[in-house]
């Protein structure tokens, strides 16, 4: 865990406000705090945190405005907070740029694994970028595109391939369905969303140990895919 | 045909007997003037005056009279001109056929000139038919309500066929036929009416036209379905209704109909806005409330975890507190989600989001979603490899087995496990959750889907009862259907749901 990482909540809730910054300042991090969008976005700009904590719900206008606004001169990593039954919100926020969500309520526990692998991925981007991935028993070498399964080559089709590649590329981000379809398939594929579940599925059972239960393979229901290290 | 041009064109037109009259007259009068010419010219020219007579009463007067003025002309010409004069007598046998082509001619004249006259008077009369209907097309177009179809049509058929007409549409459930108000002095034989509506036929009666009724029905059909049917009395009981009039008549019908079904999408446009507008206000209150009530919520949750970050720690009694209001504010968290899901689905503004998809995927997202409430619980999916992709809205559903996985970890024993298993049926897929709990109690089992229905033997564990009836709800909205039972074999309960199979797309297969 990065030392002395810079956080900030944007949340108009004090008492919310109250616990995150409790359990993240436990984690050692430096916690800046703003109640409004507007403050949220001059804080932003001013103190150049490590991360954003960004609650859906402000009222003083549409969180997804101020993610659009960062990812003009910024690629900070931009963790949502949203009540269920905003599957809609929460694609849109990620498809403006947020890297994860979590959904209220939610335990410190969570918020602080969150957090953990939105920080560890700022600190490991960029230098020693890394082909090879491994997860539970999985071993891929993205240079030389090869995929093992406990020490076993496993054949994956192109698609499948890209397809996990593009999760791998972005461990513990969760990707819309949209992204990965247009991104794999192509723009003309965005609302075959079966494709997407179908090659999914084919990845979970070459990959996973239980792929009705999966792992690393995650899926966020309504929203997309996530792969978890 | 004649009487009916005479209907419309009177002014223009003498009456049969005022036209024998006249064709006499000019027969007459050609004979006063051709008298004292009969010094001077020959016979032969005097025929021709007459012949000039009959073409104008052919032109003028019509065939018959042309008929009659031909005869006349034939015998004025003999009595007056031919000598012997003033008897029928012939002095020279040649002037027979003299007569003979004189009439002749004077036939085919009357036939020619008369047919000629009929045709023009008839592409007159079409034309004023067709100006009249464009210009009731047009009022039509612009009508913003039934009565002022009503009018219009009323008021077309008045003037162009001198006939009475009555507009009957349907009620809205469409079970019967009713007239519309206003129009009367047309009795409907309401039977004639209702078998034009239901095939979509013109129906004519000739029986209730010699009383009186209304004799002709023209169903309005538009493109959708029929809406209505425009009645017809005829003032005069004798008035031919040829293909012409008839064909009028479906043009000015398919115009009305065309008018209505404008009128009714107007007003379905108009009341799915104002649908429209309930549900967002609807649902924009449900999204606020629960806004509201999860914001404190999370700020229990939050505020109870973080007692534990407390340093130095605080003894074990107020920790264990803390876990306790944690777990209290998650099972309110539950509760609420469960309210206000049902609250969504019973007011209809839940949008379903279907999409197809693998049933496996769901299932293990709402393993991972329950987590540590099934640590007791081992669950077993028991999926065919061959099961189709089934469409339906990924949270809903998810939400489906997460009730249905919380029910059986609450009431089955510890480490007892949980089977889930979904089989082809048909055009059905049944998904089968199983526990080794108690089972339902027998009897009831439909019961337990109500809202708030509680098994009498489960009071003792949590729950309101809400969570089997949120799952019947979004079965439904898929149009699924769900039952409860016990196992034959051993003790526990199995909650079987059915989704449609539909026809699932095609996955390309991806080349190698």
């Amino acid at each position: 865990m990065s030392q002395s990482a810079k956080v900030l909540i944007v949340e108009d809730e004090s008492q919310i406000r109250r616990f995150i910054r409790a359990a993240l300042e436990d984690e050692g991090c430096q916690v800046a705090e703003s109640e409004t969008l507007r403050r949220g976005l001059i804080e932003a700009g001013s103190r150049k945190p490590d991360l954003l904590i960004l609650d859906l719900g402000l009222p003083d206008g549409d969180g997804i405005d101020l993610i659009r606004d960062l990812r003009g001169w910024s690629d900070m990593p931009v963790l949502i907070l949203s009540a269920r039954a905003q599957e809609n919100d929460k694609i849109d926020a990620l498809d403006a740029g947020a890297d994860d969500y979590l959904t209220k309520p939610f335990s410190v526990g969570e918020l602080r694994a969150r957090v953990r692998a939105l920080l560890r991925r700022r600190s490991r981007s960029g230098d020693d970028a890394s082909p090879v991935v491994e997860f539970g028993d999985i071993h891929v070498d993205l240079s030389r595109r090869i995929v093992m399964r406990a020490g076993e080559p496993v054949h994956l089709t192109p698609l499948e391939y890209r397809l996990l590649s593009l999760l791998l590329a972005h461990p513990g981000k969760v990707l819309t369905q949209r992204t990965l379809l247009r991104e794999v398939w192509g723009p003309s594929y965005v609302e075959s969303s079966h494709y997407l579940r179908v090659f999914v599925g084919h990845l979970r059972q070459k990959l996973e140990h239980d792929p009705t239960q999966p792992q690393h393979l995650l899926t966020e229901t309504g929203v997309g895919y996530r792969f978890q290290p | 045909m004649a009487y009916e041009s005479q209907l419309k064109e009177g002014s223009q037109r003498w009456s049969p007997l005022q036209g024998v009259i006249l064709t006499v007259l000019a027969c007459a009068a050609t004979t006063v003037l051709a008298t004292p010419l009969l010094g001077y010219l020959d016979l032969a020219n005097i025929v021709m005056l007459f012949l000039l007579t009959v073409l104008l009463v052919a032109v003028k007067l019509g065939r018959n009279q042309a008929v009659l003025a031909s005869v006349l002309s034939v015998l004025l010409f003999d009595v007056f001109f031919v000598p012997p004069r003033f008897s029928l007598e012939v002095a020279n046998i040649q002037y027979l056929v003299t007569f003979a082509v004189m009439l002749a001619t004077g036939l085919l004249t009357a036939h020619l000139a008369a047919g000629l006259r009929e045709k023009a008077q008839d592409a007159e009369r079409r034309e004023r038919r067709t100006e009249a209907l464009y210009q009731v097309a047009r009022q039509l177009a612009g009508a913003l309500a039934v009565e002022q179809i009503d009018e219009l049509a009323r008021a077309f058929v008045t003037t162009q066929l001198n006939a009475h007409a009555a507009l009957l549409l349907p009620d809205e459930l469409r079970r019967d036929l009713l007239q519309t108000a206003g129009t009367p002095g047309v009795s409907i034989e309401i039977h004639l009416a209702r078998m034009a509506y239901q095939t979509g036929e013109t129906v004519r009666s000739e029986a209730v036209r010699s009383q009186g009724d209304a004799s002709l029905y023209l169903p309005l059909n538009a493109s959708m379905r029929t809406r209505g049917v425009l009645a017809l009395r005829f003032d005069d009981p004798y008035f031919d209704i040829n293909s012409e009039t008839l064909s009028l008549l479906e043009a000015m019908a398919s115009l009305i109909a065309v008018a209505l079904e404008r009128l009714h999408y107007e007003t379905v446009a108009k009341s799915s806005e104002v649908k429209m507008l309930t549900e967002r206000l609807r649902s924009s209150i449900l999204s606020a409330l629960s806004h509201d009530l999860r914001t404190p919520l999370t700020a229990m949750v939050g505020l109870a975890d973080s007692l534990s970050l407390i340093k130095p720690p605080l003894p074990t009694v107020a920790l264990d507190t803390a876990q306790a209001l944690h777990e209290q504010a998650g099972r309110l968290a539950g509760l609420v989600g469960n309210l206000l899901d049902m609250a969504r689905l019973n007011a209809g503004t839940v949008t379903l989001r279907k999409e197809w998809q693998p049933l496996e995927e769901v299932i293990g997202a709402s393993i991972k979603l329950l987590g540590a409430a099934l640590a007791r619980h081992p669950v077993k999916v028991g999926l065919p490899p061959d099961l189709p992709l089934l469409e339906f809205d990924a949270v809903l559903i998810e939400r489906v087995f997460c009730n249905l996985l919380e029910n059986s970890a609450k009431f089955a024993p510890a480490d007892t496990p949980i089977a889930i298993s979904a089989t082809r049926q048909g055009d059905w897929v049944a998904i089968t959750v199983c526990d080794s709990g108690i089972g339902f109690p027998p009897g009831c089992t439909d019961a337990l889907f109500d809202m708030f229905a509680r098994a009498p033997q489960r009071s003792g564990t949590p729950g309101t009862g809400l969570g089997l009836a949120i799952c019947k709800a979004i079965v439904e909205a898929h149009h699924g259907n769900i039952h409860a039972e016990n196992r034959a074999d051993i003790a526990g309960g199995c909650v079987t749901f059915r989704l449609p199979v539909g026809y699932p797309p095609i996955i390309e297969e991806e080349k190698p």
